[in-house]
């Protein structure tokens, strides 16, 4: 080939890569209508808290979104937990059109448990060779949540649509939209976050905890040699996890040390956080590997070696399963703030904080630091917003209220004079949201629809209710011949053929029913319903100490519609304030007592009875709904844009429906044009 | 929507990475032509010509000759051992031309390679110790515009000291690492551009060649090494970032053969 030959390849490869990267970039939408709607999805924002800290000063723009607009009690989900309650936002439709009833769904045929948002499975298929195995395809990640998200359907219109770390929505649902996955994202290791703790204290147990695992370490000239776990390796026989080696130099006098994993040095000060570390996990040997990032915080160096690592997240510049729409968007995201960032659902290590791992300064630190990255990124994207729809979720509230509760209310059990030192923590995280709300409304004009939304509020924690050993002590369900009922987990030591009702998840009872059920012996129709009464009449009477413990409970017929409704639980157990299921009901486990006090760090709740925990909506325009809910939200989106709801959305527009009509005519007029 | 002149904005800066990139591909262009002009004159045109015909009639022979496989077959053998033939006349003159391509990627990787820290980044200064030279009694004097920000971890086992050092402002630095009256300094650069970068400097002859742009340390002294590791540079091209001895490779390469014929080259 001559020059002019290699030029014009050359020039013509130069102008494939240009489209290819222009259009593979993000997919532009088309409408360009005036109007836009900004939504602020605050997790777990309480009415009452909003109002005493709005009252007390403390929330300046709330205090003007109040006044100059509206704020109501927002009508959460049944159950009030937070998976079920943004897929009633997102789909518009309650548990029994979206299929999400709760943290933990079972499988009726084999009785096995699974969460309820998301599946990541390996290759079905593979070969075995010595102790490899060769999987013959590929793993999948698999959302479970059922429906059409609200931006979806923007995004048939041709409206562009922001979407940040929408929860119920891993992997992120196919669309033209830019989104990030937000709560149900695994980490590497396929939970929703499990940290690993080194230490070589002697006295500190060993093993897997909840969220968790701890392992012992014995340093050696002043070296510590451990291994990393990562995701299981398919390539192995029994899937073993993949770890990845490294090593610790701990000075010998001072508080110090040098961390070296793979190719990367770091060093650490006692007390001391590092940036997000790149970790590599070898699956095959100079063929197959996958990268998570991780955070390692160095507790303490002499007199012990107490080392934390954060779960390992999957890498936003290099993510191992899907994290965004366009795929490419999490690592120009990355690029955009300086580096990766927590990429799993649930980024506050609250399981830390209940081992004994962090202490409530640690574990304000590492929250307070999940919150600054996602006001980083918001302070990145929410400038870019010029129109259609721009969704910023803030996980902060809740996952604070759930922790440090007990620090603020002197009535609760697990109140000492150290966490009170915390008492302030919750109201800060308030005022973090009033400074976004004031970054915000600069851009709230004419044109402009602004709202500002929670997904439940919150209650306190006091005393859980053991619904198993309640059920078992009623006779409703059998354990085997001479089981200690305070043995084994999930189950393991029930009587199936003597058993007629189990609950499982935070608020789900079940009956063991014949034909759906893998051992069911209660017959569907009549002696089902007439079960299903009595037990609803006998939990309403529990009481404790004279307090109700239980304020309603909702059969899953009356509460939900819907094609998935038959995969629900019969019942869903609303509890008081201050009541909620205990931890170890919540996974098929039997405790002593029905009701014990709640001296986990985990101390604030709300997978209580559902008018009890209401959410928040607040608006720059008048609302017309008297009672708004959750599944009004997204024919309100809708709405905004004058798209019709589908017929599956059991909601409406919370806005008064002439303003959405002259919008309406609005849009209409502009795609004439 | 957006602005039609950011996104071309965006396109151009990751389409082309700035200067770096047009430094590396105006090198890669000269490289790839000199090379060539190397191959022309360290090489026997007439046996290269020879090689490649007698190959693409082999070729011609597997393509006309298909439905007759015992000619596809001794096609095939002759294919082989023409391409052996090939690679013995192309072969010594590109063996030649290997060591000045590595010494000459070895000195363009000091800038190529590495990017100097950033004032908010920062780094570590890692000193390799002679055996039994006493640890404890190293001391690293910093100038004005860093300061050490954890205490030196001490590895008796590996004969190191660490220390983490965080610039304050740009500049060219020298730290001076201090041990029994005698002093060790080594260069650190914070910056924003495209200087000269050297994370090694050791006693060592190989490892100075390879990877140092410093005077090397006296041998035998107490101090072996002290290094300090810059972040990797990537360079954006056509939307990707690269390491630039990829581009390198690639673009001498796409050069070499695009002006062969204009220089009348057989390769």
């Amino acid at each position: 080939m001559g020059l002019k030959t290699w030029i014009a390849a050359a020039g013509i490869l130069l102008a494939g890569v240009v489209v290819y990267r222009a259009f593979s970039h993000r997919s532009p939408a088309h409408w360009e209508g005036p109007q836009r709607l900004i939504v602020l999805g605050i997790d777990g924002m309480d009415p009452d808290l909003l109002q005493k800290f709005v009252q007390d000063g403390r929330m300046p723009n709330f205090a003007r979104l109040m006044q100059q607009g509206t704020f109501q009690k927002l009508t959460t989900a049944i159950p009030p937990q937070s998976p079920v309650a943004w897929s009633n936002l997102i789909t518009g439709m309650n548990p029994g059109g979206h299929g999400i009833f709760d943290f933990i769904h079972r499988d009726p045929k084999t009785m096995q448990p699974f969460l309820s948002i998301a599946r990541v499975e390996p290759p079905k298929h593979t070969i075995h060779l010595g102790s490899w195995s060769i999987p013959l395809g590929s793993g999948t990640a698999e959302q479970l949540r059922q429906g059409e998200a609200f931006w979806q359907i923007l995004d048939q219109h041709g409206i562009p649509a922001t979407v940040f770390r929408m929860p119920s929505n891993f992997p992120p649902v196919k669309t033209r939209s830019v989104t990030f996955a937000g709560m149900g994202t695994p980490d590497l290791r396929g939970s929703y976050g499990t940290f690993t703790y080194y230490t070589d204290d002697l006295m500190t147990a060993t093993g897997a905890v909840e969220g968790g695992e701890i392992v012992a370490v014995q340093p050696e000239n002043g070296r510590v040699t451990a291994h990393l776990p990562g995701p299981e390796n398919s390539f192995r026989k029994g899937s073993p996890p993949a770890t990845a080696d490294f090593t610790v130099d701990v000075d010998p006098t001072q508080p110090v040390a040098r961390f070296t994993l793979q190719d990367q040095e770091f060093v650490l000060r006692e007390g001391e956080w590092s940036d997000w570390i790149k970790v590599k996990f070898t699956l095959v040997p100079g063929l197959v590997s996958v990268e998570g990032i991780s955070r390692f915080y160095f507790k303490q160096a002499h007199p012990r070696f107490e080392l934390y690592v954060s779960p390992v997240n999957l890498d936003p510049r290099n993510p191992a399963l899907p994290l965004s729409t366009p795929a490419g968007y999490s690592k120009e995201l990355a690029e955009e703030i300086g580096g990766p960032f927590y990429t799993q659902g649930i980024a506050e290590d609250t399981k830390a904080l209940s081992a004994g791992v962090f202490n409530d300064a640690e574990y304000l630190q590492q929250s307070r630091e999940v919150l600054n990255e996602h006001r980083r990124i918001f302070d990145k994207e929410f400038p870019k917003f010029k129109n259609g729809l721009f969704f910023f979720y803030f996980s902060s509230l809740d996952l604070n209220a759930h922790m440090l509760w007990r620090a603020m209310d002197e009535h609760h059990p697990n109140h000492t004079a150290e966490s009170a030192a915390y008492a302030g923590a919750i109201e800060q995280f308030y005022t973090q949201m009033d400074q976004v709300l004031g970054e915000v409304w600069p851009k709230v004009d004419e044109h402009t629809t602004l709202l500002v939304l929670s997904d439940h509020g919150f209650a306190p924690f006091y005393r859980s209710f053991n619904l198993n050993t309640w059920l078992l002590q009623n006779g409703y369900l059998k354990l085997k011949d001479g089981a200690d009922p305070e043995q084994g987990e999930y189950f393991t030591n029930v009587d199936w053929a003597h058993t007629r009702a189990y609950g499982l998840g935070l608020n789900g009872l079940y009956l063991n029913l014949r034909g759906r059920e893998k051992d069911g012996i209660v017959a569907p129709g009549a002696e089902a319903e007439a079960l299903l009464k009595e037990l609803t009449e006998k939990l309403l009477t529990v009481r404790d100490s004279g307090h109700t413990v239980i304020t309603r409970v909702d059969s899953a017929e009356q509460a939900y519609s819907g094609v998935h409704t038959a995969l629900a639980p019969d019942l869903i157990v609303g509890y008081n304030r201050g009541y909620r299921a205990g931890w170890k009901t919540v996974l098929g486990a039997f405790t002593r007592d029905v009701l014990e006090d709640n001296l986990n760090p985990w101390s604030g709740d709300h997978c209580m009875d559902y008018t009890l925990v209401p959410g928040v909506v607040l608006s720059n325009r008048p609302m017309a709904a008297a009672a708004p809910a959750l599944t009004d939200i997204a024919p309100t989106i809708l709405a905004e844009f004058g798209i019709a709801k589908p017929q599956s959305m059991i909601g409406h527009s919370i806005f008064p429906a002439a303003a959405i009509r002259s919008q309406n005519q609005h849009v209409r007029s502009q795609s004439q044009n | 929507m957006t602005s039609p002149y950011l996104t071309a904005l965006f396109l151009s800066r990751t389409l082309w990475g700035g200067v770096p990139m047009t430094l590396v591909f105006a090198i890669s262009v000269v490289t790839g032509l000199v090379m060539l002009v190397i191959f022309r004159y360290t090489s026997n045109q007439q046996a290269v010509k020879l090689a490649k015909e007698r190959l693409q009639a082999q070729l011609l022979a597997v393509r006309l000759f298909q439905d007759q496989l015992p000619v596809v077959l001794r096609s095939y053998g002759r294919i082989l051992r023409g391409t052996l033939r090939y690679l013995r006349v192309a072969g010594g003159p590109f063996l030649l031309a290997i060591v000045p391509m590595t010494l000459l990627i070895v000195q363009l990787d000091h800038w190529f390679g590495m990017e100097p820290f950033r004032p908010d980044q920062t780094f570590l200064v890692k000193a390799q110790f002679a055996p039994n030279a006493p640890l404890d009694e190293a001391t690293l004097q910093l100038p004005d515009g860093l300061v050490a920000d954890a205490p030196a971890v001490r590895i008796a086992s590996d004969s190191q000291v660490v220390w983490r050092v965080a610039p304050a402002k740009y500049g060219a630095y020298q730290v001076n690492l201090a041990l029994n009256g005698q002093t060790f300094s080594k260069t650190v650069v914070v910056g924003s551009n495209m200087p000269r970068l050297s994370w090694l400097r050791t006693q060592s002859f190989w490892e100075g060649l390879l990877s140092s742009a410093e005077p090397r340390f006296p041998k035998g002294g107490p101090i072996e090494s002290i290094a300090v590791i810059y972040p990797a540079r990537d360079i954006a091209f056509l939307g990707w970032q690269w390491n630039w001895i990829i581009l390198f490779f690639v673009l001498s390469m796409i050069a070499g053969f695009a002006f062969k014929g204009i220089l009348g080259v057989e390769i």
